[in-house]
């Protein structure tokens, strides 16, 4: 029974992490239509640097500024979003298609950095991370992984409802209206390359974020966690939920990496032993079959954009330009 | 005729163990260990294969401490975070104490780090080469839970460079894979080579799936070596040395054991592989090897072939060797402290079958220590749960590969010894 708890608890840090990152991808496309086809390369920015800053000294490469953890938590959504910045500099200036190129290109060029540039990470090898904070005085076992959900959750929440004050705010509006038509927008005074670059760099800084934590949950990082997979996995937790909505995104997130958590277990357990060896690859159609099914039938996700109009309950009011 | 009566030897045990069935009926226990695999990789697949066939033949002999072995198998799909999952699913809802896993090292480490170490598991991977492993059991993170049976990459470079010194190569060119493997691979060689004496011209990354490797060859081949060393996989491999051949470099080759495929000299072809050398780890010079490649034979109709396969079967049942010395119901700890006890040098010789199986358990019974004579050679591990073994140079023949020289575990070690 206490399995059953500590592995929901494990679960449910790691997926929560994941909402995070799915969080800071629905700013950027959801909320403002930013095609980003590179959402691992800001992830793995905060997971690397929140490693280095806050880890030990390690032969070979840059690291070991032992930096207290929130102050290295800090380092890695700054080092996402600084990276954001510049590519965003670059790029912002395409549509659609372009930008998701762009930002895919800019994916791979970071893996393959990382995957080389021994100097700099370790290469392959990966960065080995820091003690957990507090594990020293919380111990290895059941209690510390429930403190460390406890505080991924809080991040989680605080997360979500900065965001939904982002949106519901002017400057929400303003997002949509880009998203919507940009000529339009525009034609209001408003200037949509910087809010565009602004959304841009916010929604990577909490991808950072989230990166952050991955790396600190595992204590370690290497280009193995920054393949394109996570990008599309990420998506597909954004589409499944629903772009638009925070709250389909936490949802997707769950949802999706419930499934293929749990699919991987009941087909483990419930396949025939011969077929055992060929479960990884029924998982793979498995979980395409469902993304492919939600974008046949449910398109706008599980939990669609709610779109109100924002004066609402003040008819009476006049128009007020924001 | 060995091999008449081997299978004759095999056939009769069978007859036995399934005459001791009915008497060990009375163990209706299952234990369940765990493997996280990538068997949704093609070659992911043939070690999770053997790990199960080594579960297999210890279910024949009568099962471990007691108990018939279940082996639950989840795939990594070479993801840290699949991986990390599958591992904590297992350690959580199966109750597992023993896990074998991963192959890649950036799945095995993560593993290490957040499941296994903080629940006290014991962990044995087959194939995981990094030299991070080392570093983090220097330190005392792995908590003597961690192993693995892969020794090659300290022995192997050594042996490549014992190669080319023993060929008089002047000066050799180096192909690795750009993964955790390859670049330790490349790292420990260039060291290997220059205390031999032997010029590095050029040290080239290869990286997967690449339609062609014609600049990286060209790369490597302006340097103008004597010999070309190769630390790739078999489909990379093949399509690099294609390549090279092309365009007219030297077939003068040294190999590391990934490429002892018979894939890779088929499509490569025979003809140009007369002067190429591979170097590997080596069974030792025991009937309880050609036991296995016997009964691997008589499994799966083929060599045992194949980056990983004697790696995982080792891991395998070292595990589970170490599961019966620590007894029933012991922990992840108490079965990681029994390694020592089924992995001594001293301990009485046992083959890597159901026969020596069966063999370790009376032995075990009455206190005593058994040495595992298994598909890589009388394993050893040292106190960071790292292998040495002894070595073999090899070459392709017509039927696969044929051995050109043997080294002892003594050579092995005296000759690492000589290039420091």
């Amino acid at each position: 029974m206490i399995g059953i708890f500590s592995y929901l608890i494990f679960f449910a840090t790691t997926a929560s992490i994941l909402a995070i990152a799915v969080l800071g991808l629905n700013l950027q496309w959801g909320n403002t239509g930013l095609f980003n086809g590179g959402v691992v390369a800001f992830f793995g920015a905060g997971a690397y640097a929140t490693l280095i800053l806050g880890g030990t000294a390690q032969a070979g490469h840059l690291g070991g500024f032992g930096l207290f953890y929130p102050l290295a938590l800090l380092g890695g959504m700054a080092a996402a979003g600084l990276m954001a910045w510049i590519v965003g500099l670059l790029t912002l200036r395409l549509r659609h298609d372009y930008l998701a190129i762009a930002t895919f290109g800019v994916a791979v060029a970071f893996e393959n950095l990382m995957r080389n540039a021994e100097w700099l990470a370790g290469g392959a090898k990966g960065v080995r991370g820091f003690e957990r904070p507090l594990r020293a005085a919380l111990g290895d076992g059941f209690a510390y992984n429930l403190l460390f959900f406890a505080g991924v959750l809080l991040i989680l929440i605080a997360t979500y409802l900065f965001l939904e004050r982002l949106v519901a705010s002017p400057f929400g509006r303003l997002l949509r209206a880009i998203r919507e038509d940009e000529a339009a927008a525009a034609s209001l005074g408003k200037s949509p390359s910087k809010v565009r670059l602004t959304a841009f760099v916010t929604g990577s800084v909490i991808l950072g974020l989230a990166g952050g934590l991955y790396g600190t949950f595992y204590a370690f990082v290497s280009p193995q966690d920054v393949l394109p997979t996570l990008t599309f996995q990420i998506w597909a937790m954004l589409i499944v939920g629903g772009a638009g909505n925070n709250r389909g995104a936490i949802f997707g997130a769950f949802l999706i990496w419930g499934a293929w958590t749990l699919s991987g277990w009941a087909l483990s357990r419930f396949a025939p032993v011969d077929v055992q060896l060929y479960t990884g690859s029924f998982q793979f159609i498995l979980i395409g079959s469902v993304i492919v099914g939600m974008l046949m039938w449910r398109p706008q996700g599980l939990l669609p954009e709610r779109l109100v109009v924002s004066q609402r309950g003040k008819p009476q009011s006049t128009q007020q330009g924001e | 005729m060995s091999i008449v009566r081997t299978m004759g030897a095999t056939v009769g045990l069978a007859f036995g163990i399934s005459a001791l069935a009915g008497a060990a009926h009375a163990q209706d226990c299952t234990t369940k260990i765990g493997a996280v695999l990538p068997t949704s990789v093609d070659w992911g697949r043939p070690i999770a294969e053997t790990a199960q066939f080594a579960v297999d033949q210890v279910n024949a002999a009568g099962g471990a401490a007691g108990c018939q072995i279940e082996m639950v198998l989840r795939d990594t799909q070479v993801d840290p975070k699949v991986g990390v999952d599958a591992a904590k699913a297992l350690v959580d809802l199966e109750g597992v104490n023993v896990l074998l896993g991963a192959v890649s090292s950036g799945v095995s480490m993560p593993i290490l780090t957040s499941v296994t170490v903080p629940s006290g598991v014991l962990q044995m991977s087959c194939c995981s080469s990094s030299t991070a492993f080392t570093g983090l059991a220097t330190e005392g993170k792995t908590g003597g839970l961690w192993f693995r049976t892969f020794a090659t990459t300290g022995v192997q470079s050594a042996v490549g460079a014992k190669v080319a010194a023993d060929q008089g190569y002047k000066s050799v060119a180096i192909l690795y894979k750009n993964d955790d493997w390859g670049q330790d691979m490349a790292r420990l060689i260039a060291a290997d080579f220059a205390a031999v004496g032997v010029d590095v011209t050029a040290s080239v990354a290869i990286n997967d799936a690449q339609p062609n490797y014609r600049a990286e060859v060209t790369d490597a081949l302006t340097s103008q070596p004597e010999a070309l060393y190769l630390a790739l996989y078999p489909a990379e491999g093949t399509a690099a040395v294609r390549e090279w051949l092309s365009l007219g470099g030297t077939q003068n080759m040294i190999l590391a054991n990934s490429l002892k495929s018979d894939e890779f000299r088929d499509n490569v072809g025979m003809q140009y592989l007369g002067s190429a050398l591979g170097t590997d780890t080596a069974s030792p010079r025991s009937e309880s090897a050609d036991a296995f490649r016997a009964a691997y034979q008589e499994r799966f109709a083929s060599e045992p072939n194949g980056p990983g396969l004697a790696n995982s079967y080792d891991a395998a049942m070292i595990a589970l060797l170490a599961m019966e010395a620590a007894g029933k119901d012991a922990s992840g700890a108490d079965v990681a402290a029994a390694i020592a006890r089924v992995t001594d040098p001293d301990g009485t010789a046992v083959s890597a079958d159901t026969a020596g199986f069966v063999a370790a358990k009376e032995v075990l019974a009455s206190g005593g220590n058994v040495m595992f004579q298994g598909a890589t050679g009388n394993v050893r591990f040292d106190a960071n749960g790292d292998v040495s073994a002894p070595a073999v140079i090899w070459s392709f023949s017509d039927e696969g590969t044929e051995e050109v020289e043997f080294m002892s575990l003594n050579d092995v070690d005296a000759f690492m010894a000589s290039l420091k």
